[in-house]
């Protein structure tokens, strides 16, 4: 048990997304709540006193984001659901999209009131298939119950929602960038200031949140933003879901307490590496967050500060643990192709940076790299650190950066040697369908 | 307004502008490629990057952020020169040039390029990779004007926000991603169309995008610009015409390349057309370098100037009812030496010189006038328009018409009036005139002209006229006086 | 695209007033649905249906991986090679792939039924290697499996 639970609180079944199955589990009776009894402001107020952190990746403070918003300034506001989920390693929204579809409506729902928003939209990636299947099948029930439309639940209160489909784009992932996609065009992200609250979709205050973000958004008005605090640590409130994969002997998607110790998490809940064997390092939040090592894990606690602390940080909960044995070299090679591939090539630090890293590791991988190649690794990803529009930039850096400060003389045996140290291992010996 | 710091020096800037522009505005320069005063801000290159700090903060624990994009806050540090700053410099320099072919040696920018002038301000250094470049297409043609170099490209985007922002043709934009974006026209041909093209050619900070017409002729410190007016319509924006400098003048070479258009830039001008010009303006060689007459002729026999002088006198002394066709191409000075001399002795009517010319576009709401003459206004102010019923302007008894200007057609004219026909071109009706005086073009003088909302422009002179070719405005006075001297 | 006009004119009414231009990737996505790949008439058609500039079209396709501009096989096998998917067999699963189809990456059988490509990550890591058929995911992609997959396609 990873703790106490906020969002998989039932079992999953073959009916447990549907909306009666929702409604029996006590399901828009928040809704209910919010609207009947609750002012917008109020709903505000309690997102803001439960501290609730973004589970995007930038953890920022979801109540500061909504307060933000102008209520009665007569300009139309949004909501998007970020489901965009592209971060390597991350797939526990999906389980929100798939399982508790109602949950992210009802939250949607409830913010919507509380952010005088009209139409609301959920950014859902282009390639998921089923969870988009689901969460559609839930707004036709949704709207067929009269939780979506005009005069809601008899109030006062209307809401329209489109799911939108991206189309095969990582940097829409980006707030900016996701919105701009809405717009119909490129995913391109935009320089704040400013600010999406101010000028998001359609040059229109707009508010972003993650999907699992959102879905907490029902249990804090519930409860009331105080008692979900009491779950989680002092800063980091409540819970993550995390999408656990790689060298892991029981992949899937968890909830964890915030505070709950990283190496229990691992070794016991998830049944620690595959095959028994050792670990070598984590991703612990997507690969944009740095690496920790197995010594490293052994004194953290899943929350924000433990893992800042360590030299990382939660991100978007992805997490990937690595055996030893595996060639750290190759590893950050399927990184730099892939942030390569992404790179939306607006700003000069990434859309240079992005390619030379990935050809000057793809040299180094082909048995044609120089030693000097690792430190121009480190100067390209400092060059993209503050410096670009967005954050991938950034991401890219660390991905870079965190993998080289605790795995350099992988790549100076690669260099020097013009081979794998590790025989270019990215699978360890169970690994290989083990699913059978 | 709000106070803040640049380079510890105290600045008032107005509200709501960014670092960008209030530095500009009081002398400080931070570079750019992206950022243009008159497009949207996308702060793609990064090159402005800035040093700041708040009120209060510690000097050096500040940060940097691009200034372009940046509001003034009051009391912020701004450091555009600090040593974070520079070295922040060198490596967004190391990243625009990582890809580029550095192919100077046969690029036409090579002087005027703001990435050479920045590689030898800020940075200097070859690049430290060690990767093979990422190829482009190196000759793309964007259109039948212009041929765009997608290596030397930095992305800037400043050609696809102009047709989006400016010309509103929509007409470019970014393909695929990351390194391997690409400006492209759309694939309707439509910037094709686009009357304003030209001007992506001189916002391009590199040699990306170059003229066809342009294109290898000349290296740009052979040329000088001379300030001058187009004549294209009655807008009149100001432009620069480019042209050998006298020193670059050298005898090997044809002399017709000594003495032409090289190209036409726009010549920045707030009250007219800011920083742009449409197409027909950079075409000025087509309208100016068309055969010249450089000799007097009466009824097509060669003569000197004095004789065609004396003639043109005796016939205007001798007529009884003679009317003057002015030319709308006429500047504000040969119109008032016209009008000195001359406009009192014969009726006269403003005739026009251009009509458009078919394919041409007529108007827009951006600087395309309807006239497609450059002193209309200064002319009419003066005389009244020929009217459409052209017979209507001539009484019966017309024994003399003085023709000034092209553009008009003889077998218009009452059959039995003489003619003095002052021209510039190497055209038939010069043959058929009683009396044939070549005068200059703009190009050979200094001038004014007056713009269809009253606004004055000057015209430098860029060349010499030939020999045997006078200037109206001298040849007027003499057309009535025997004592004025004309020299050519 | 004409007989899709009544479905699009539902969608656009579902878009806040002065919100049309977010009609291009639905609508791109269903024009490739029917389709198979967008074609170069589609663009100008619906540029003018929205209407965007066509030029914002342009750039749409060439920038999201999804859309197509030529037909491609009956069934688009993308293989995962991203993180964990690699650590899970993804190269193995794309080799068999290969070898059984007799392709590279990005190539088409001869006989039209396939195409075989890479992805980036799915977000299906936990399933890996996974392997994307057409619009659906295929999880836990061992040899064996990958074999059933090919045979049930090949009806």
């Amino acid at each position: 048990m990873t703790g106490r639970k906020l969002i998989m609180t039932f079992p999953v079944t073959e009916t447990s997304h549907l909306l009666a199955d929702y409604q029996a589990r006590g399901g828009y009776q928040t809704l209910a709540k919010a609207l009947r009894e609750m002012r917008p402001e109020e709903i505000t107020k309690e997102v803001v006193a439960s501290g609730i952190l973004g589970h995007g990746g930038a953890a920022f403070p979801a109540g500061r984001k909504w307060g933000v918003i102008k209520l009665n300034d007569e300009q139309p506001h949004f909501l998007c659901a970020n489901a965009d989920e592209g971060e390597p390693g991350t797939f526990k929204d999906r389980w929100i999209l798939e399982n508790a579809p109602h949950l992210l409506l009802e939250s949607m729902l409830i913010a919507a009131y509380a952010l005088q928003v009209r139409n609301a939209f959920v950014y859902i990636r282009g390639e998921f298939d089923l969870p988009y299947r689901r969460l559609a099948a839930a707004v036709e029930e949704a709207y067929a119950a009269g939780y979506f439309g005009e005069r809601i639940l008899g109030t006062d209160f209307a809401c329209d929602i489109v799911i939108y489909r991206g189309a095969g784009s990582y940097v829409c992932g980006e707030a900016s960038a996701l919105i701009t996609s809405i717009e119909g065009r490129k995913g391109y992200p935009r320089n704040r200031p400013p600010r999406l609250t101010v000028r998001g979709l359609y040059q229109r205050p707009t508010v972003i949140n993650n999907v699992e973000t959102l879905a907490n958004v029902t249990a804090i008005v519930a409860r009331g933003g105080e008692a979900f605090r009491t779950v989680g640590t002092a800063k980091s409130p409540g819970t993550q879901l995390v999408s656990i994969s790689g060298h892991v002997q029981r992949p899937g998607v968890y909830e964890v307490e915030y505070g709950y110790p990283l190496a229990k998490f691992i070794y016991e809940d998830c049944g620690g590496v595959l095959g028994g064997g050792k670990l070598k390092c984590i991703v612990p939040g997507g690969i944009s967050t740095k690496v920790l090592t197995a010594a490293e894990i052994e004194t953290v606690t899943y929350d924000h500060v433990s893992l800042t602390a360590a030299g990382s940080g939660v991100g978007s909960g992805g997490m990937v643990v690595i055996a030893e044995g595996t060639c750290m070299v190759r590893l950050l090679q399927i990184l730099l192709r892939f942030y390569h591939h992404e790179s939306c090539g607006q700003c000069t630090p990434c859309r240079e940076g992005m390619g030379w890293m990935h050809r000057i590791i793809d040299r180094i991988v082909a048995g044609e790299g120089r030693m000097d190649d690792i430190d121009q690794l480190v100067r390209i990803s400092k060059a993209n650190d503050g410096t670009t529009i967005c954050g991938m930039g950034d991401a890219a850096g660390y991905a870079t950066l965190g993998i080289i400060a605790k795995y350099r003389d992988e790549f100076e045996y690669y260099i020097e040697y013009k081979r794998s140290r590790l025989d270019g291992r990215l699978e360890v010996p169970q690994a290989e369908f083990a699913h059978g | 307004m709000v106070e803040f710091f640049i380079n510890d020096q105290p600045v008032q800037a107005e509200d709501n502008q960014t670092v960008m522009q209030a530095a500009r505005a009081h002398g400080f320069f931070i570079p750019y490629f992206c950022w243009h005063p008159q497009l949207s801000v996308p702060g793609n290159c990064r090159i402005c990057m800035v040093e700041v700090t708040n009120e209060g903060q510690a000097a050096g624990s500040g940060w940097l952020d691009i200034a372009c994009n940046m509001p003034i806050t009051r009391g912020m540090r701004v450091l555009t020169d600090s040593e974070r700053v520079r070295a922040r410099r060198k490596e967004t320099l190391q990243f625009i040039t990582l890809n580029h072919p550095v192919d100077c040696g046969i690029c036409d920018k090579a002087g005027e390029c703001t990435l050479q002038d920045y590689h030898y301000e800020y940075n200097g250094s070859p690049s430290i990779s060690r990767d093979a470049k990422v190829h482009a297409t190196k000759h793309f043609p964007l259109s039948e004007r212009i041929v765009l170099d997608n290596e030397r490209c930095i992305m800037c985007t400043r050609c696809v926000r102009f047709t989006r922002e400016v010309s509103r043709s929509d007409a470019l934009g970014v393909v695929n991603r990351g390194d391997h974006s690409l400006i492209r026209p759309v694939e309707d041909g439509r910037f094709e169309q686009d009357a304003y093209s030209d001007n992506v050619i001189d916002i391009c900070p590199v040699g990306a995008l170059l003229s066809t017409r342009f294109l290898h002729k000349a290296r740009v410190w052979y040329l000088e610009p001379t300030a001058s007016v187009c004549p294209g319509c009655e807008r009149g924006c100001t432009v620069n015409i480019w042209h050998r400098k006298n020193e670059w003048k050298l005898k090997a070479l044809d002399a017709k390349q000594n003495a032409r258009i090289d190209r036409v830039t726009p010549l920045e001008n707030a009250a007219v057309n800011g920083p742009w010009i449409c197409n027909k303006g950079r075409d000025l060689a087509q309208i100016f370098e068309r055969a010249r007459a450089d000799q007097c002729l009466l009824k097509g026999r060669p003569v000197d100037l004095q004789t065609a002088i004396a003639s043109a006198r005796a016939l205007i002394a001798a007529a009884r009812r003679p009317v003057a066709l002015v030319s709308n191409w006429g500047s504000n000075e040969e119109l008032a030496a016209y009008r000195q001399a001359l406009g009192e002795r014969f009726t006269s009517f403003v005739k026009t010189d251009w009509q458009p010319v078919s394919g041409e576009p007529l108007e827009d709401d951006l600087l395309i006038r309807p006239d497609k003459n450059p002193n209309t206004a200064a002319a009419r102010a003066l005389f009244p328009p020929l009217p459409a019923d052209v017979g209507s302007a001539f009484p019966a008894d017309t024994d003399l018409v003085l023709v000034w200007g092209e553009g008009f057609s003889f077998a218009q004219l009452p059959p039995r009036a003489r003619i003095i026909y002052l021209n510039s071109w190497l055209q038939p009706e010069n043959g058929h005139a009683d009396v044939f005086l070549p005068i200059s073009v703009m190009t050979e003088r200094r001038g004014h002209y007056t713009n269809f909302e009253g606004t004055v422009s000057a015209f430098e002179p860029c060349f010499a006229s030939a020999p045997g070719v006078a200037h109206a405005q001298d040849l007027f006075a003499a057309l009535v006086t025997r004592a004025v001297a004309v020299s050519t | 695209m004409k007989h899709l006009i009544p479905e699009f004119d539902a969608m656009r009414r579902r878009y806040p007033p002065g919100a049309e231009s977010s009609l291009v990737l639905p609508c791109l996505r269903r024009i490739q649905e029917d389709r198979g790949y967008v074609a170069d008439s589609d663009i100008a058609e619906l540029a003018a249906y929205i209407p965007v500039p066509r030029i914002q079209v342009e750039e749409v396709l060439a920038h999201y991986t999804q859309y197509r501009r030529a037909p491609i096989g009956r069934w688009h096998l993308q293989v995962c090679h991203n993180l964990s998917c690699s650590m899970r067999g993804a190269e193995g699963a794309l080799g068999h792939l290969q070898r059984k189809l007799g392709t590279e990456p990005g190539q088409t059988t001869a006989d039209g039924r396939f195409t075989l490509s890479t992805a980036e990550c799915l977000g299906s890591c936990g399933t890996a290697p996974v392997v994307m058929v057409n619009d659906a995911y295929h999880e836990n992609m061992s040899p064996a499996r990958i074999d059933a997959l090919l045979q049930e396609l090949a009806k």
